[in-house]
């Protein structure tokens, strides 16, 4: 069949599915904060969002499109899942529980690696970088 | 009280969610909307500011990342073995499917949508000058309240009369007039289009001051208001002249030679209140003596020239206002009783209805002037759209032919003829889709090329062409309306498909009926091309015929220079002298053979006309007692190419003092005068009954409009005139080459008589041919799209008789195994082809002699139905039939018997 090939061929141009974060590359910040939140407990969405906005001081802007966007693309790349239960006295209004699986963890894990031999090449490149104006 | 959170805003944005694929709705709209619904409160509860960045931000979102998911969803359809559903979302396939299809034929698939993108370009074009110039609305304050006092012009005692009343009329009344004005200080002309505006023109139009102010009614009176003459400019001149400053308040402009303070700028999109003009200067009605013209207009009731506009109050209906208006009719008539209106006249006068007509969308004299031209090109460009989509499901169905295996295993495998039309349909959506995008482009272009076109030097056209969403409107019912047309047809095909046929390996398929269905479609195309050939010549011989008509002057190597010597001082009395000056300078140029001076000018754009007094008991109508005049200098009939037949030119006879002359044409003659009309007097009516001697007569020639009949004319001679303008014509007869050649040297020679003399040229030809724009446009266009139309038949035709010979391949391959010859085999194409021919001119005819009624206002010089134009087009039809069918013919001839029988 002419159109079995013709998927085949393009699937096959890109990385396939799921192989996207196992690559040791940078991954965006955004996805770095949402696996973050998403690393101690199960999660409802909304959570999330608020976490990210704070952890990251809003330099991450996380509104409830660009969320879904990141959450549907960790699920398909198997990062993150759904958690099934919830807590008993929980607000129905809240929604699904979500939770970084341990690829999720993996993941998450070496960009934190990648980032802190980013960090201690940056700080052995001079004495003492100037900072702090702000 | 803070409000629980509108049901409006959770219904909002649930619609909102929609935009997502539906896959990604099942798993997170429900999620989303909670979570859109919290962040909408949060924002909310921080103040208006915040909330508005919410709806901002999130349906920028929205349509980000759902065309995003949207176009991944499309490219990588989900797979059973991904965990997808396996019910797919049947709607999303047909576009799948049909993008597939249709990119695995690139050829058929660009020309069909060329072809669409032009019908469907030339229809947007056509459509969005006919609404600009018909449907759109004045962009002013409740346009659908003004009423425009109908009947063509008014005088100004009239005004007066009306603007004195317009508190009990109704909410305000103004009244303009458009003028062509003059913005240079010395020697060739400026002219930018103009409008003397009443003082509340721009109050009672709703149109306010961008910078500065509008006219008050004080600004109108006679000589000018407390800050003398002052201008109102528009946006446009503010931009071109003056750089947008805002210190352009209060600066001078000079107008008609006059100094003017300009006081105002009006909005950016107001044109004025003339549709197809657009006004770049506005002085008050007051100013008029300031400025000249024919002396006393102001209080002439005889000088019909303004345009008068109510505003109705709030609550008032059309018929009270009319009501009111008729109770004030006797009061306003009774005042303004031109005083030289001869006795029996005066009934008529008085009785003439004042009527009101709705102007919501402005007054146009473009419009009067080509609305049915407009309107029979869009009848044409439609039929061309319905010639192209014709076109087009030939094309597919011939494709068809190709698909058939997949359409048929399809049915066997399940899909229900519903599913498979629906999938054609798609794909016709999808086809007219990217036409219609085509097409819109087209039409931006082609509508201001084609309002280019309209313009002539003496009436520049102005439309607001911008798209609104009535053109966006109509251009989408189009695409609606083809895709579904030319879907059906090939739906059509669609019924024939039986599921055996899938297992056959070569399914033979005598009885085809797609071959039938194609067959009328070319049927059909001919009937229609045939309209348009016809209709293409009747206008294309309407146009020649009137290019080509003795107009009684010669129009080529004639110069006209405009000149208005407002500045010279020289009043009403001085003028014929200063004039006579002006010509013998102007003879005086090398290269010019004759030179003369008249009030207007072959196929000018003003008219002079007088009763003329006919003796008791005569049965001529009023109109049958008007004749046109000319005050002409010496020489005037021969630099003009105007034939003598009798008595003499005027010379320096013919002065202030000595008896009145006049040289009358052949037509005033034959009209007015008995017996031997050298010599002859008659009397113009009214204006105390001047009298005048005949003292020769000419041969007749065109006025002012070539499409009119030669009507009676009187020419004076010049230097008895008394009351005469500052703008007058001068034409130059030159001995060879390009008239606008001695542009130059006659422009010195005028200005070293009289420097202050402001100037503009225009060759006769030129302004001859500016008189037939209509026409030329009219004949021009149907010209090509005729051609079109052709082209797209011929096309059909070919592309049915091609596929006709490939089926019947082995037939022929019998018939020439047998015996048949080559030219038998062609003949026996030819006849096939022939017999859809005749259908389809037959059918033509037919269609072209009921429609031919409709345009007979547009000719000139022949009958609708005019046997030599329908004989014509069937010939060219039929000549583009026999070469469209004579190709595949040739093909058919030499078909190899055997390789065609081993094939089969």
């Amino acid at each position: 069949m002419s159109n079995m090939d013709m998927s085949w061929r393009r699937t096959s141009l890109k990385k396939s599915p799921g192989a996207g974060h196992d690559a040791a590359e940078p991954i965006k910040p955004a996805v770095f904060y949402i696996l973050l939140a998403l690393a101690e407990e199960p999660t409802h969405g909304y959570a999330v969002m608020q976490t990210v906005q704070a952890q990251s001081g809003g330099t991450v802007p996380l509104r409830t499109g660009s969320f879904y966007r990141h959450l549907s693309k960790l699920i398909d790349e198997g990062l993150v899942e759904e958690a099934a239960g919830r807590p008993p006295d929980d607000d129905p209004r809240r929604g699904a529980y979500y939770r970084a699986t341990p690829r999720g963890l993996r993941v998450l894990a070496r960009e934190r690696a990648r980032l802190a031999t980013l960090i201690a090449a940056v700080d052995a490149l001079r004495p003492a970088p100037r900072r702090g104006q702000a | 009280m803070m409000p629980s959170r509108p049901a409006l805003a959770e219904r909002a944005l649930s619609w909102l969610l929609l935009a997502y694929p539906p896959l990604f709705r099942a798993r997170f709209a429900a999620r989303m909307h909670q979570s859109l619904l919290r962040e909408h409160d949060a924002a909310r509860s921080r103040g208006p500011a915040a909330h508005a960045a919410f709806w901002i931000l999130t349906v920028g979102d929205i349509i980000r990342f759902a065309a995003a998911l949207r176009v991944v969803a499309f490219r990588h359809p989900p797979r059973a073995e991904e965990g997808g559903p396996r019910m797919r979302p049947v709607l999303s396939v047909d576009w799948r499917d049909a993008w597939r299809s249709l990119r695995a034929a690139p050829l058929v698939t660009v020309i069909a949508v060329l072809s669409l993108g032009l019908g469907i370009g030339a229809n947007t074009a056509l459509f969005s000058i006919l609404n600009s110039l018909v449907l759109k609305s004045l962009p002013v304050r409740d346009p659908d309240r003004l009423m425009l006092v109908d009947h063509g012009s008014w005088t100004n005692p009239i005004w007066e009369e009306i603007r004195a009343r317009e508190g009990d009329i109704s909410d305000g009344a103004f009244a303009w007039a458009a003028e062509t004005f003059d913005l240079s200080s010395r020697g060739e002309t400026d002219p930018v289009e103009g409008i003397w505006a009443s003082g509340r023109l721009f109050e009672v139009l709703g149109v306010p001051a961008v910078i500065g102010r509008t006219f008050t009614s004080a600004d109108d009176a006679r000589g000018g208001g407390p800050d003398g003459p002052v201008a109102v400019i528009s946006y446009d001149l503010w931009h071109r002249r003056f750089g947008g400053e805002v210190g352009v308040i209060g600066r001078t402009l000079v107008v008609e030679r006059v100094p003017f303070t300009i006081i105002g700028v009006t909005p950016r999109g107001f044109f004025g209140p003339d549709v197809g003009r657009s006004y770049q200067v506005a002085i008050p009605i007051g100013t008029q003596p300031l400025v000249g013209g024919k002396g006393g207009v102001l209080d002439g009731r005889s000088d019909w020239w303004l345009e008068i506009m109510l505003r109705l109050k709030p609550g008032q209906s059309e018929a009270q206002a009319t009501a009111m208006l008729s109770a004030l009719q006797p009061q306003i008539r009774a005042a303004t009783l031109p005083a030289d209106l001869p006795a029996q006249e005066q009934p008529r006068y008085l009785s003439d209805p004042l009527k009101l007509l709705s102007a919501a969308s402005g007054r146009s004299p473009l419009r009067s002037r080509y609305e049915a031209p407009l309107t029979a090109i869009m009848v044409v460009v439609g039929i061309v759209l319905l010639i192209a989509c014709a076109n087009i499901a030939n094309l597919l169905l011939a494709r068809g032919a190709a698909r058939r295996r997949e359409l048929t295993l399809r049915v066997a495998l399940g899909a229900s003829r519903f599913r498979i039309v629906r999938q054609l349909l798609a794909e016709s959506l999808m086809l007219a889709g990217a036409g219609a995008l085509l097409g819109l482009a087209v039409a931006g272009a082609g509508s201001r090329l084609v309002v280019a076109q309209l313009s002539t030097m003496a009436n520049p056209v102005y439309l607001d062409l911008s798209f609104d969403w009535r053109v966006l409107g109509f251009t989408t019912l189009v695409t609606i309306t083809t895709a579904v047309l030319f879907g059906l047809a090939l739906a059509a095909g669609v019924r024939s498909i039986a599921p055996n046929e899938a297992v056959k390996e070569h399914a033979r398929g005598s009885s085809d009926r797609r071959l039938g269905v194609r067959q009328f479609l070319v049927v059909a195309q001919v009937a229609l091309s045939l309209a348009l050939v016809v209709g293409a010549g009747l206008f294309g011989r309407t146009f020649f015929a009137l290019a080509t008509r003795p107009s009684g002057f010669e129009r080529g190597s004639v110069l006209i220079a405009t000149v208005n010597v407002q500045k010279s001082g020289a009043n009403a009395a001085a003028r014929p002298e200063l004039f006579e000056r002006l010509r013998l300078a102007a003879a005086g140029v090398p290269a010019v053979r004759s030179a003369a001076v008249s009030f207007t000018t072959p196929v000018g754009d003003t008219g002079w006309n007088t009763g003329i007094t006919v003796p008791p008991g005569s049965t001529l109508t009023r109109r049958e007692r008007t004749a046109w005049i000319n005050a002409v200098s010496p020489a005037w009939f021969d630099t003009y190419g105007m034939r003598r037949v009798a008595g003499r030119d005027f010379d320096g006879r013919d002065q202030p003092g000595a008896p009145l002359a006049a040289i009358v044409n052949r037509a005033f003659v034959l009209r007015f005068l008995t017996g031997n009309a050298i010599g002859a007097r008659f009397t113009q009516a009214g204006r105390n009954g001047t009298s005048y001697e005949v003292v020769g007569v000419v041969e007749d020639a065109v006025y002012r409009s070539l499409r009119a009949e030669m009507a009676p004319t009187m020419f004076v001679p010049l230097a008895q005139q008394t009351d005469l303008g500052p703008s007058i014509s001068v034409g130059v007869r030159v001995a060879g080459g390009p008239p606008m050649a001695v542009a130059r040297s006659l422009a010195d020679a005028l200005q070293r008589e009289d420097p202050t003399a402001a100037l503009s040229f225009h060759s006769l030809e030129a302004q001859v041919n500016a008189s037939l724009t209509q026409e030329r446009l009219v004949a021009t266009l149907s010209a090509f799209f005729g051609g079109l139309a052709l082209l797209l038949a011929g096309v059909g035709l070919y592309g049915v008789t091609a596929y006709a010979v490939n089926a019947r391949r082995v037939e022929i391959g019998i018939r020439m195994a047998l015996g048949a010859t080559a030219t038998g085999v062609v003949r026996m194409i030819l006849r096939r082809v022939g017999w859809l021919m005749l259908a389809g001119v037959a059918i033509g005819g037919g269609l072209s002699v009921w429609a031919s009624r409709y345009i007979a206002a547009l000719l000139y010089g022949l009958r609708p139905f005019d046997p030599a134009t329908f004989a014509g087009a069937a010939l060219l039809l039929a000549v583009v039939g026999a070469l469209a069918g004579w190709l595949p013919a040739r093909r058919a001839a030499r078909v190899d018997p055997m390789i065609a029988l081993r094939d089969g």
